[in-house]
């Protein structure tokens, strides 16, 4: 079974977005703040990170800056933002293979999206795909 | 998105609500469960949990009793439950109860093995509470999981007419247009088919779901109703239900836009004709909008062809000379990697550069033999005249540079404003090159037509100083990929060249 971990600020957002992936059958672990969810990865690793951009302590980016090459995200992070930062971030993350939806999120595209990032081959830290010696 | 969904998983919920009221451990303890389909995951009493089960609750098929293996399955076994002992002994009582939609079973255990166990009236007094508390649980579950379905419906079809005005925007072909707008609304009504019906009666279809296949006879009386009424209205077409309304047009006629759901869908509601009427009225403006655009766009080429009609009859030998200018100078803008809209409006511009000689008195414009200086001088106005010309049309401002400058030379010897290198506008340049081109590869009252070839050398040996090198090298590229490309249409457009002479014009 899947572990994502959603880092959203807004208690209702963040309810949402953990009820619609609950039931897509993933496990859900919801964290209010960056600091909590970089705690919550490092305590156990998770196969996606869904995170909120603005967030008090530590902002989205930062958390994904923090939990970079390190095995805490095994296959993939999806970025959510506001309409008007949108276009500007999914520009700048697509190098790094990070998806960014913007809110409010479409339901459907969210499942799409970490869909595909469980299905993709997943690549270790390093380059080399599971199994692999 | 699926437009039902099962409410969350309130599992977990229900245990910690249940052990706040199983009381303290010990001899006398009684513990509270919950188990059944509908309960994830299930939340068997703590005395079963620790007794038999392990500590997992994964082990209630392999080592859970008949009685809880039972109520995992939402029945209470009539024979599992005799004597109010379970199987293990201890005392138990059950009660069924609804969780999520299915039957569940709550029971409630008490003792501590081996001790004494008693279910008394205490013991279903408890289970009565937990019974009404379950239920009203079970019942805030249901409603919070019915306002999240609306939130997160809400949500998509944010993002659909979010997606649908981006992308219309970005589309300029009218029936484009009306597909796109249809296929976004199917999705955002949950239709299976959509389509339109112009004023005219014929259908464009614009989703067709095998399961939504209505034959258009079945349409006629919403279409009609539509087209009275004005007004989005639903009905049924055959088993499938169907929602319609009106796309008004610029003629004050309205098409009918359909949506149908396959049959067996529930029927379109209020929420959806709200829906349909402020896209389609969004819809029909853009379309409107497109229409007149489009108008706007025919109407300025229809002027433009006047215009060259007019140089034309004016000057019988340049017959044909605006055609050719327009022509080669958008394969050399498009050469030059100029967006579309660029390569238009230098079209256009090669093709009225010479508009100006309508002003230009005709025994000057069509002497035979030299012209005095005087005369050249006359001749040399005409740039500018086109430019007055056509200044006063709005939609002609991004032409007048081309028209203007077609006559300046990048060593500064040109006219009118003697403009030099880079300082001429790069559509002139081009327009120059072209312009030089055909003067060359045409027969003129004082000299025959120059062979291709020979008129390309020309252009070569000015380049630097009467023809810009930029132009020119682009407009030979061009030239040489449409004669390579296209050798039939290059055939009839320059064929009659390539002996080297014409006919002289009439």
């Amino acid at each position: 079974m899947s572990r994502i971990l959603v880092a959203e600020d807004d208690p209702h957002i963040l309810r949402l977005i953990s009820l619609w992936l609950t039931r897509q059958g993933h496990t859900v672990v919801e964290a209010r703040n960056g600091i909590a969810a970089r705690e919550l990865a490092q305590a156990e690793p998770v196969d996606v990170l869904v995170c909120d951009v603005n967030m008090p302590g530590l902002d989205g980016l930062s958390l994904i800056e923090a939990l970079r090459s390190t095995a805490h995200v095994r296959r993939g992070v999806v970025v959510l933002t506001n309409r008007w930062d949108h276009g500007d971030l999914r520009d700048r993350l697509a190098a790094e293979g990070i998806q960014v939806l913007p809110k409010p999120f479409s339901p459907t595209r969210l499942s799409e999206v970490v869909a595909a990032l469980l299905a993709a081959v997943s690549v270790e830290p390093g380059g080399r795909e599971p199994g692999a010696t | 998105m699926s437009s039902s969904i099962a409410p969350t998983n309130g599992g977990r919920l229900f245990g910690d609500l249940l052990r706040g009221l199983s009381g303290p451990s010990g001899p006398e303890s009684r513990s509270l469960g919950l188990v059944g389909p509908g309960v994830h995951p299930p939340q068997p009493p703590e005395h079963c949990l620790r007794l038999c089960l392990g500590g997992s609750v994964d082990a209630i098929p392999r080592r859970g009793c008949a009685l809880l293996a039972g109520a995992a399955r939402g029945e209470i076994p009539a024979d599992a439950l005799r004597n109010g002992r379970c199987p293990a002994g201890c005392a138990v009582a059950a009660r069924s109860v609804r969780v999520n939609g299915e039957p569940a079973v709550l029971l409630t255990v008490n003792g501590e093995l081996p001790g004494p166990a008693v279910a008394g009236a205490d013991l279903l007094g408890q289970l009565d509470r937990a019974q009404e508390l379950v239920q009203r649980v079970d019942e805030l579950l249901a409603e919070n999981a019915g306002f999240a379905n609306e939130v997160l419906q809400n949500y998509e079809q944010l993002n659909l007419i979010f997606d649908l005005t981006r992308e219309i925007a970005q589309i300029t072909e009218s029936r484009a247009i009306e597909r796109l707008l249809m296929q976004r609304l199917a999705r955002l009504l949950v239709g299976h088919g959509a389509g339109v019906c112009s004023a005219e009666g014929e259908w464009r279809a614009a989703v067709a779901d095998e399961s939504a296949a209505v034959a258009p006879a079945a349409l006629e009386a919403i279409v009609a109703q539509v087209k009275a009424q004005r007004q989005v209205q639903v009905g049924t077409a055959g088993n499938a239900a169907v929602i319609a309304g009106p796309l008004a047009r610029l003629d004050g006629r309205v098409d009918v836009a359909c949506v149908l759901r396959a049959p067996g869908a529930a029927p379109f509601g209020a929420g959806d004709m709200l829906l349909l009427e402020s896209l389609l009225t969004f819809g029909g403006q853009i379309l409107s909008n497109n229409t007149l655009h489009e108008r706007l766009r025919q109407m300025s080429l229809e002027v433009v062809r006047a215009l060259v009609a007019a140089i034309d009859k004016k000057d019988h030998y340049t017959s044909g000379h605006s055609e050719r200018g327009g022509f080669l100078t958008r394969l050399t803008a498009q050469e030059l990697g100029c967006s579309p809209a660029e390569q238009q409006t230098m079209e256009w511009a090669g093709l009225l550069h010479d508009v100006g000689k309508i002003g230009v008195p005709e025994e000057i414009l069509c002497k035979p033999g030299k012209l005095t200086p005087e005369e050249f001088e006359v001749i040399k106005q005409h740039p500018r005249m086109g430019y007055e010309i056509l200044r006063p049309i709005a939609s002609f401002e991004l032409v007048l540079d081309g028209v203007l400058y077609h006559h300046e030379y990048p060593d500064g010897t040109g006219y009118p404003a003697g403009l030099r290198g880079d300082a001429i506008p790069l559509v002139a340049r081009i327009i120059h090159v072209v312009d030089t081109f055909d003067a060359l590869t045409s027969t003129r009252s004082y000299r025959q037509a120059y062979p291709i070839e020979r008129a390309l050398e020309v252009i070569r040996a000015e380049m630097g100083t009467r023809i810009d090198p930029e132009a020119a090298e682009a407009f030979f590229r061009a030239f040489e990929r449409y004669r390579r490309e296209q050798p039939e249409d290059f055939h009839v457009r320059f064929g009659a060249l390539r002996g080297g002479t014409v006919e002289a014009s009439p």
